[in-house]
Parts: C-alpha cells; sequence; structure tokens
C-alpha cells in the first residue's frame, strides 16, 4: 500500500443516526445518474426540468404486486387506473402485463380504446359519465360503475332503445373504520342503499349485474380497512346470490394502496410506515377466502391499483435557479420546477437529492419552483447541501398523478422520457411549446396582432 | 315395431358373425348366405337359430347378450352339423327341436357360469350337444336318424396336392369347415368377409395356415397332409382367437398364435384317439381346450408385460388395437388420484426428486418449492428476516379431497440460515387421500394451521401457510406422495394431475427442478357447460337434418354416456373437474353427437389462447378407408398413420371460444381433416360448427332446463 496523500481536515455534520427530534436524517446521498444515464447529460439532451420514467421499475412493481395477489387468490385482474399516469407509453406497458384499463371519463375511456384495449377489459368509474360515453361503452361491452341513482335511471332508459344488455356493477361506500370515511362514490352499505340499488337493477331486468366495486379512499395506511371493505363487499355477494340468484362474477376493491412516499405532517417516512402490497394482499385475499364462497364460485378479485406501481418508477430532474436569503434569515433555493409541474407536492415531503457531488455543508432551506405566485413552494423545508445556480437535483417518487395532474400555468409543461428494459431512453411526451398551446386559440379578426398594431 | 325387426335381425346376423368373433353385419350375412350351400344344412342351422332366439327373447334374457348372438351361435353351429350329418325326416326335426334346446340351455348356462369369470363359452355347449345327439344316434334306442355320406358333399374340383391351386384351395375349403363345408367357393366368400371384417384377423388365418402345413411337411405327421377340417375349424380358429381377438394384436401376440398351432396339432392327435373310443368326432373341441387354456394361462400372470389381454372387448381386432394405444396414451388420469399444486400462482421448484440437499434415498421423490421474483431472487430487501421471503406465511391448500391424518402445529419458525434437525419435518400435515395414498406438506408456518387430525378437507381449501419450521434454512414448502400415513414415511412417485410450465400445460407430470409451475385456473362458464349429469337433456338443431334429442346417462359401471335417443348412437365421456373428453363413440356416424364427439374431443376448461390441448382419436375414425385397410395390416406391428386432436379455448368478448382441429399424418405429410368451433352462451353451449372431410355441420344446442 502506497502512502496515504495528505488531505486537509475538515468538519462535518455528523448525520448518522437516522432520526432525532428534528425528524429525518438529510438526503446524504447525491443521485447523479437513473438507471445508468447521467443526469447532466439527460438533462442536456431533453432540456430542464424533465420526467424519467422507468420502465423496469413499472414491470417490477406490477409483477411483484401481481405475485403478492396471484399466490394468495386463484383469480386476481390489475385494471390500470388511468388518472394515475394515461401517457400512452405507461398505460401500454402495463397493458402489455395483462392489466385492464380502468376509467373514469369520456377521454380517458377513448384513449383505452385507442391503446387497443378490448371493450369488454375496460371498466368505466366516475361520477360523471355522459350519455354518449354510455353509449359507446355499452356498445362495447364494458363494465359499468354505476355511480348514482341518477345514472342508474340513465342506463335504464337507454336500455329501452336498444337491445343489448349492459353488464355494470354499483359503487358501493362503507364504513371501514377509518377516518375520512368516504361516502360520495356510489352507494352506502351501512344504510341499505347499495342493497336497494342492487334489486332496483335485478329487478329491472334489463341490466346484467356482475360486480361490486369499492373505493374506499386514498393513500390509505390501515390495511384492515381493506380487510372490512372485503368482508362487507363479500356479504353484499352473497346475498345478491343467496336472495336474487344473482352470483355476483367480480369483486372491485379499487385501488389506493399508498405508495413509499411521505404524506406533510407524518412524523415518520413513508418507508418506514407504509404497509406492503403484499400485506393488503393479505388482508383482501384471506377476507375473501373465509368469506363462505364455494371454490367454483370465488368472485374474481380486480385491484384498480395505480399510484403503487407507478410512483417510484418516475423521477423528476430540475435545475437550481439561485439562492437567497430570506428575511428571517432562512435560505431559500429557488428551483426550474414548481407546483404546477410538480402536483404532488401539495401532498408529499418528496424525496429530493442533489444530482452532484456536494461538500459538507447543508443547511435547511426552503424550495421555491419558479412561479411568481406564493403557493409555489416545492419543500416548506428540507436539508440540503449548498446548492449553486445551474446545479440539478432529482426528485424521486413522481410517477403517479403528476403527469397527469400538471397544470400550464406560466411556464410549459416539461418533457417525458422513458428508460426502457435495455436501458435506451425514449422521448414519450415532448416538452410543450408556445405554438402547441396556441393551437387550440382562436383570435377574432380584430384582435389580431396587426389590427392591435396599427 | 321396426325396432324389434331391427334387434332380431342384429341377433341372427350376430349369431353367424361371431362365430368368426366378430360382429361385422357383412360377414354375418355372408355366412347366413354361405351356409345355405347346403340347404339342408343351412336350413337346420336357421332353424336352430330360430328356435333359440326365440326362446331366450321370450324368456326374457339379457337383450344385450341376445342381440349379440350369445346364446344362439351354440345351437346355430347344431343345426348346420346335425343339417349336414342327418337326412332330413319327421324325426330329425323333432331330435333337431331338443337338441337346439338343450344347446341353448347349456349357452345360457355356461355363459353365466363363464361369464362370470370373463370367460367365453366357444363351442363347447354345441359340442356336448352333439356328442348326445351323435351317441344316440348310434345307441340301442331307435332314434329314427339316417346318417349322410358327407364324403359326397360339395365335392367341388380339388386339384392334387402338386397343383399350385391346390394350397389356395386347401385353405378355402379349411375356411369353409366352418360350416361343415368343404367348398372352395364358400371359403372364397367367407375370406371375402373377413378381410371386410378384420385384416388382422385374416392375416393370422393364413399365417396359422402356413404354419401348421409347414409344421406338418417338416414332421411329416399326417403324411396325407392335415385334414382342412381340423385346419379351418381347430387350428386357424384357435390361432386367431389367441393372436388378435383374446389379445390386443401385437408382434408378440402373432408369434403366441403361431406356437398355438402345434399345441393344438396335439390336442386334435390325443383326443381323436380317447374320444374314438367312445365313437366320438373331437369337432371343434382341439380349438376350444387350446383358446381356454392360454387364455386362463395368461390371465394368471401378475404382470402383463406387451402381450395384453384385450381389456374391454369391442369384437374387431383393429377396434380392440387402436382403442387400446389411443387409451394407453390418453386416459392416464384413470390410473391416478389427480394430485393439484398445493398453492396459487408461480412457485419455482426448488430441490425437485433426487435432489441433492435433501432428497434422498428413501425420501428422494420429494418437491421443495419456494418463490421467484423476476431476478431470481426468493427474498426482498435484506432476505435476513423470513418475512422478507416471498414464499413465506403465503397460504398451502390441500392437492385433493381428503381426511387430515397427522398434524404438527407447534415446531417455531427458524431464523435464517439456521435449521432444526431435531423435529426436521417441522410443522406438517399428511393427508390420507385413499387407502396408500397420502400427502404431506412440511415446514410449516408455527401455528398456521386451520385443520386438525381427522378434518376431513376439500380440494383447494386453506390449510396452513408457508414457514420455516423444521430442517429448512430458509422458507419453503415440502411436497411429497407417501404410501404410509406417517411423518417421515418413504416418498412415492407420483405425477401432478394438471399445471401449468410457464405457457404450456403439463398432464400428469412431475416437475423438473428449476420449473417454475403455477396451476391452471379453470373457467367455470366452460365448466359448467360440459357438466353433463346425468338426466341432462339437449336437443341439437341442424339445418336439414332432423332434431336430435340427447340424454346423458350414467350405466352400472358409473360411466358417463351421450345418448343420442334420435340416432341411437352413444358417446362415453369423463368429466375430471378439470377437462372434458370424450372415451369412445358407438354407433351412427352421420348423427349431430358424432360431430360433436369430434369437435369437443377433448376439451380444457382454462380459457387461454395459448393453452393447446393435444390429444389423439384412435384411430378406426381416421379418413381414408382404403389406406387404413392397409395400415391395419401393419398396425400390430407399426403405426404410421395418427390422428391427433388440437383444442385451444379463448374468450370471446365475455363468452368462451373453443376452436379445434383434427391433423392426420400419414404416408402424404400432415393433413387437417376437421375444422371445429364450439360457441357458448354464458355458461352454457350455444352451437357447434364442425367441418370434417369438407362436409359442413351447424348446430344449434337447445339445453333443457333439468327441473
Amino acid at each position: 500500500m502506497g502512502k496515504l496523500k495528505y488531505e486537509r481536515p475538515f468538519i462535518r455534520k455528523l448525520n448518522a443516526n437516522p432520526m432525532n427530534k428534528f425528524g429525518a436524517a438529510p438526503e446524504s446521498q447525491y443521485v447523479s445518474s437513473i438507471e445508468e444515464h447521467p443526469v447532466k447529460e439527460l438533462l442536456a439532451q431533453y432540456g430542464s426540468p424533465l420526467f424519467v420514467l422507468s420502465e423496469k421499475q413499472i414491470r417490477k412493481n406490477v409483477r411483484a404486486a401481481l405475485r403478492s395477489f396471484k399466490t394468495r387468490y386463484p383469480a386476481v385482474q390489475f385494471a390500470w387506473s388511468y388518472k394515475t399516469n394515461y401517457l400512452n407509453a405507461v398505460c401500454n406497458i402495463f397493458h402489455q402485463e395483462g392489466s385492464w384499463a380502468e376509467v373514469v371519463s369520456g377521454f380517458e375511456y377513448r384513449k383505452a380504446l385507442g391503446n387497443g384495449v378490448p371493450g369488454n377489459k375496460i371498466i368505466f368509474n366516475g361520477p360523471a359519465k355522459q350519455i354518449e360515453d354510455l353509449l359507446l361503452a355499452i356498445e362495447n361491452d364494458s363494465l359499468l360503475h354505476i355511480d348514482h341513482l341518477d345514472e342508474l335511471y340513465t342506463l335504464l332508459s337507454i336500455c329501452e332503445t336498444i337491445s343489448k344488455k349492459p353488464r355494470v356493477a354499483i359503487r358501493v361506500n362503507m364504513d371501514t373504520g377509518i377516518y375520512p370515511s368516504w361516502d360520495r362514490f356510489g352507494f352506502n352499505y351501512e344504510n341499505e342503499e347499495a342493497w336497494s340499488a342492487i334489486t332496483k337493477i335485478i329487478s329491472s331486468g334489463k341490466l346484467n349485474l356482475v360486480g361490486l366495486h369499492c373505493h374506499i379512499g386514498t393513500f390509505m395506511l390501515s390495511v384492515n380497512a381493506y380487510s372490512i371493505a372485503a368482508r362487507k363487499m363479500c356479504t353484499l355477494a352473497l346475498r345478491c346470490k343467496s336472495q336474487l340468484n344473482n352470483p355476483i362474477e367480480y369483486l372491485d376493491l379499487g385501488g389506493g394502496l399508498p405508495s413509499t412516499n411521505t404524506l406533510k405532517g407524518a412524523y415518520l417516512p413513508g418507508v418506514d410506515t407504509v404497509p406492503s402490497v403484499d400485506d393488503f394482499a393479505e388482508a383482501i385475499t384471506t377476507a375473501i377466502l373465509e368469506a363462505g364462497f364455494s371454490q367454483d364460485e370465488l368472485p374474481l378479485l380486480i385491484m384498480e391499483c395505480g399510484r403503487v406501481l407507478i410512483d417510484d418508477a418516475g423521477y423528476l430532474l430540475g435545475s437550481v435557479i439561485a439562492n437567497k436569503r430570506l428575511g428571517d434569515g432562512r435560505r431559500a433555493t429557488i428551483v426550474d420546477f414548481g407546483v404546477n409541474t410538480l402536483f404532488t407536492s401539495f401532498w408529499y415531503n418528496h424525496q429530493i437529492t442533489p444530482a452532484q457531488e456536494f461538500s459538507q455543508h447543508s443547511e435547511n432551506m426552503v424550495l421555491y419552483g419558479p412561479l411568481c405566485m406564493n403557493i409555489d413552494v416545492i419543500r416548506e423545508s428540507i436539508n440540503l447541501p449548498m446548492l449553486n445556480p445551474g446545479d440539478n437535483l432529482v426528485v424521486h417518487k413522481v410517477g403517479a398523478y403528476n403527469m397527469t395532474q400538471w397544470m400550464q400555468f406560466i411556464t410549459s409543461r416539461p418533457g417525458i422520457v422513458l428508460i426502457d428494459e435495455n436501458s435506451r431512453v425514449h422521448q414519450v411526451r415532448k416538452p410543450e411549446t408556445l405554438e402547441y398551446m396556441e393551437a387550440p386559440e382562436l383570435v377574432p379578426e380584430h384582435l389580431t396582432p396587426d389590427k392591435t398594431n396599427k | 315395431m321396426s325396432k324389434q325387426i331391427k334387434f332380431i335381425s342384429q341377433a341372427v346376423i350376430n349369431s353367424y358373425a361371431i362365430l368368426f368373433f366378430s360382429q361385422n353385419q357383412i360377414l354375418g350375412a355372408l355366412l347366413l348366405v354361405v351356409s345355405f350351400f347346403n340347404i339342408t344344412a343351412g336350413l337346420a342351422g336357421f332353424i336352430g337359430l330360430a328356435l333359440s332366439l326365440t326362446l331366450v327373447t321370450l324368456l326374457g334374457y339379457n337383450r344385450e347378450g341376445i342381440r349379440m348372438g350369445f346364446y344362439s351361435f351354440n345351437p346355430l353351429l347344431l343345426g348346420i352339423g346335425f343339417g349336414t350329418f342327418y337326412q332330413p325326416n319327421p324325426t330329425f326335426f323333432i331330435w333337431l327341436i331338443i337338441g337346439c334346446t338343450i344347446a341353448t340351455m347349456m349357452s345360457v348356462t355356461m355363459a353365466a357360469a363363464l361369464g362370470k369369470r370373463n370367460y367365453p363359452i366357444l363351442s363347447i355347449p354345441f359340442i356336448l350337444t352333439f356328442w348326445l345327439l351323435l351317441s344316440s344316434a348310434n345307441s340301442i334306442y331307435h332314434m329314427g336318424l339316417t346318417q349322410k355320406n358327407s364324403a359326397v358333399l360339395n365335392e367341388i374340383f380339388i386339384a392334387g396336392k402338386e397343383s399350385f391351386l391346390y394350397w389356395p384351395g386347401l385353405f378355402f375349403r379349411s375356411l369353409s369347415a366352418v360350416l361343415f363345408q368343404n367348398s372352395i367357393m364358400a371359403g372364397l366368400i367367407i375370406s371375402v368377409g373377413v378381410v371386410i371384417h378384420s385384416r388382422i384377423h385374416f392375416s393370422l388365418l393364413v399365417i396359422a395356415f402356413i404354419t401348421a402345413c409347414l409344421f406338418n411337411s417338416l414332421t411329416g405327421t399326417y403324411p396325407e397332409g392335415i385334414s382342412y377340417y381340423h385346419l379351418g375349424s381347430n387350428i386357424m380358429m384357435a390361432s386367431a382367437a389367441t393372436g388378435c381377438f383374446f389379445l390386443i394384436p401385437s408382434g408378440r401376440s402373432y408369434l403366441l398364435a403361431a406356437i398355438t398351432v402345434p399345441l393344438t396339432l396335439l390336442f386334435i392327435n390325443g383326443l381323436t384317439k380317447i374320444l374314438g373310443v367312445y365313437d366320438l368326432p373331437v369337432l371343434s373341441l382341439p380349438f376350444c381346450v387350446t383358446a381356454f387354456l392360454t387364455l386362463y394361462f395368461l390371465r394368471l400372470r401378475t404382470r402383463a408385460g406387451k402381450l395384453v389381454l384385450t381389456p374391454l372387448q369391442h369384437y374387431s381386432p383393429e377396434r380392440n388395437l387402436y382403442q387400446y394405444l389411443n387409451t394407453r396414451e390418453r386416459l392416464r388420469d384413470i390410473y391416478y388420484f389427480k394430485f393439484s399444486l398445493p398453492f396459487m400462482g408461480n412457485w419455482t421448484v426448488s430441490q425437485g426428486y433426487k435432489g441433492d440437499i435433501t432428497h434422498k434415498g428413501e425420501w428422494a421423490e420429494a418437491l421443495d418449492f419456494v418463490i421467484k421474483d423476476e431476478d431470481g431472487q426468493t427474498y426482498k430487501s435484506t432476505g435476513t428476516d423470513a418475512a422478507n421471503y416471498y414464499c413465506f406465511n403465503k397460504p398451502v391448500f390441500a392437492c385433493g379431497d381428503g381426511v387430515v391424518e397427522e398434524a404438527v402445529a407447534h415446531i417455531d419458525d427458524n431464523g435464517i440460515g439456521q435449521v432444526n434437525t431435531a423435529e426436521n419435518w417441522g410443522n406438517t400435515i399428511v393427508i390420507k387421500h385413499a387407502t396408500g395414498l397420502y400427502s404431506k406438506i412440511s415446514h410449516l408456518k408455527k401455528n398456521s394451521l386451520k385443520v386438525k387430525i381427522g378434518d376431513y378437507v376439500k380440494r383447494g381449501e386453506q390449510l396452513a401457510t408457508v414457514g420455516n419450521s423444521g430442517r429448512s434454512p430458509e422458507p419453503h414448502l415440502h411436497f411429497q406422495v407417501q404410501a404410509t400415513p406417517y411423518i417421515g414415511s418413504k416418498t412415492l412417485t407420483y405425477p401432478f394431475a394438471y399445471y401449468l410450465k410457464g405457457d404450456v400445460l403439463s398432464s400428469f407430470e412431475v416437475p423438473a427442478e428449476g420449473d417454475t409451475i403455477s396451476p391452471a385456473i379453470i373457467n367455470n362458464a366452460v365448466k359448467q357447460a360440459f357438466n353433463f349429469q346425468p338426466g341432462y337433456i339437449a336437443t341439437l338443431l341442424a339445418q336439414g337434418r332432423e332434431p336430435e334429442m340427447l340424454e346423458v346417462f350414467t350405466d352400472e359401471f358409473n360411466q358417463s354416456y351421450i345418448y343420442s335417443k334420435t340416432k341411437g348412437a352413444t358417446a362415453y365421456f369423463i368429466n375430471n373437474g378439470t377437462s372434458f373428453y370424450f372415451t369412445s363413440f358407438y354407433g351412427d356416424k352421420n348423427s349431430l353427437l358424432y360431430s360433436f364427439y369430434l369437435a369437443a374431443y377433448k376439451v380444457m376448461f382454462i380459457t387461454d389462447p395459448v393453452i393447446e390441448v393435444k390429444d389423439l382419436y384412435p384411430l378406426q375414425l381416421a379418413p381414408g378407408k382404403y389406406v387404413l385397410w392397409l395400415h391395419d395390416i401393419l398396425a400390430p406391428f407399426y403405426q404410421f398413420v395418427k390422428l391427433s386432436y388440437e383444442s385451444s379455448c379463448t374468450l370471446n368478448g365475455t363468452n368462451p371460444l373453443i376452436r379445434s382441429k383434427q391433423i392426420k399424418q400419414g404416408f402424404g405429410g400432415a393433413r387437417q381433416t376437421m375444422e371445429a368451433l364450439i360457441n357458448f352462451d354464458g355458461s352454457e353451449i350455444k352451437t357447434f360448427i364442425v367441418d370434417h372431410k369438407g362436409k359442413k355441420v351447424e348446430a344449434q344446442w337447445v339445453k333443457e332446463n333439468m327441473y
């Protein structure tokens, strides 16, 4: 071993301890590349900011989740929740993995058709289906999840004019022992509204009641809630069989499974507190297996997981614009992505790491976006090293909802790339341009620039 | 009424045909015609037959037995023989009637006594009755019978021994001897009938004839040549009976047929001398003795080996052979208890039979299962905790119906990398499925058992969850089949009934180490559609055809079949909960039931277009009659024609849809000979379309309510 090179001694803040009363340890690791692609190169090629999706991670997530369910229950079907991320490239990864489509609007429904999903593998949820959407869905033999009585009446009146018997399910809401208890979607279980809707459907003779659906909440941290929901759904299904002689073909337990993001206000980080898909699978399947179905009539279990399958496959790469000191002495860093791009920063304390090596100095700081709006705060308080303008940041676990809920506001929406399983980079959405934004606009004759500048 | 006429005519024809172990109508009819070459004999034979048929029908014996001619071929033989030997006069007819009555009674009695043990009566009733008559006629009593000089009968041209024509002539005369004739013409006609009935049978007759003549020319036992009567009625008869009727035709059975020739000769010689003392002819007694002795002799073996006795008699050597080969190929699930995988989803065999780690010696036939992810890992995170392992705490299900014989639940789960060699099986459940058939699952999670000793469990019922107890350094599921109920019993090689290896369906196979397998997921709609319970009634409607009524029955052997009431056709089937398949078809091939039999020959209740079910039809269904005839002659040794079946089940929207095809592989390569489609409406068969040999049948399936 040769003589070691002299290094000037320095003092580094000790952050080996995992937790202290001020919260989690600072992000002391830097992430300079995403699946072997340097962040700087990606940004140089595709512009900053940039969403990066990992196909490998998506497939890994969906396979792992399916494995958790399929090793416990004989018939399991996933349906990709379009609203979570309806980039066609993403949807098709899920469809290739065998997922059906779960859509909540006519727009999403047509998107699913465009992705080549057979009509009978599209689940149509949502409280606001238009008549033309319903007609299209009936024609394609899709599964209609009825949300309210008015929709049921609309459907019944549509059935007067057609010869087809649409396949429907009702959406059921219930008390699963959690707060808040969602009761806005579908029919209530406890006050028998759901049963009354079921009897209406069966006695009409015009609809084919094939399933029951529930959507008990979002980012659910309680496994037990699913257990209760599954039990109540099974009770309803068994009652349909025994009292109405209408066996239920499938139970759709909806989505709502959490990713490992940390919710705002949570004391402990998500990775440590969020139950795994396996835990939810065990709760749900055990409840159904023990509900009293005979082996032959065990219903198909449909899961509409979204967030948990894609959140950690998405990254947002961005750049530092400026540093400044606030009036109270806090440090603030302004970055080129704001809440318009990273919509989920309203709910999560996103994990954000520098994309390059950094010095030993770190400081608690506010992370602001580029908008000229007071609400544009990415993190109110985050321990990050000193960053210079032009330095890059990586925001983790942003695959869910951002690419559907982002806003065109002040800045235009950035591009998205997908790194495939062979580590090749594909641009799956170009950054929006001025022309794109203005394309649908119509300017009256008297307001055109040449008239104005006269 | 027309049914009764059909029944009687069948019984008559079959009584003739059965003389050559056949139920072939053409052969039967030809024999009937040939018997009248000697008018008296033919008439006497027919009277005997008619009398016996009337008797057994009126007295109400087993109708199937009557239809097949079981009770009446001995009286028929007696009549022919009697008519050949004696001049017709009033007393002749009296004794004919009495003799035939006795022969009928003997037939019925012996059929019952021997039939109970599944032995044939052969021509014993005829021999005994004929002896009675002969002895009586030659006795001091006045029977009033005048003997004919049988030597002058039917003496048509017989070429000299040197002539080339002598041998074929002798062959045909020998054949005619079965009907107590000595006529080349009669023998020729009978030969045509036999060839139509069975190429195999005819080839054996020829082989026996040549063997006998060769044997005689070598030993010189009969300087004048073997008598045509003994050649036909005894040697060739015994040889063919053993070579292709009582045994499945094969190279070995042919050899045995040749061996019976000298045996029969010795019986002929010896018995002739012994019976000569009483002035009695041996008739076909040597044949009966040889056939019976061989059959009894072979039946007492403990292992059949490659010389197989006909398990189910179809009265056609070809059909026996093809059905046997086909059944041996297809019906493995009759021999095995159907074990399903004890888990759900994809699991990987981490240690197979004769594994390197622990599956050794008397415990070699065991399987260890784990769950692997796409990277081949069995755990997530660090793998230092049992809960990190994918298979840990996953439910384990009963692999078949049975009673819980042993259940241990108290053993602690090990830490990763540690083993408990003291209680090496860990938490274990042993289930008794049948006498001498137990399955065992081990290394279960502590206190996860949902069953206790004595519980009756159904297939697919959850038993426990996977743990890490006993000699298990990391969580896995151990599965073995054993013959005794103890924990620690030695293992037994035993296949799983059905499972998927990737996309390939494996049936009755043992997964190998490294295989990733999953249970096949049953589509309940298809399963429901093929749930043909006794009493199931459906009507098939097709354009330009009369509606066909189907009903499902179960016979006394507990085998189910679909019976076409309209066409009288029968198709036997098995539904084992995972698949539906036909085992055999009898009757009218123009029926819609036959089309359905071809189309739904084997259907798995799995709706996955990737999964193809492959099967083989019995060869007697192969199209191309004359090629098949050629094939028949060689078939006992080698089968070069193959008639295979493929089907797959997909979902057409929400309704299942089955596509199937028939492929014939023969001289000219493979050729598709059938394309079929079965449509469902929910869980009921709606229509089926069969395009077989260029003929398209499109039928509608109307199920009638059972209640």
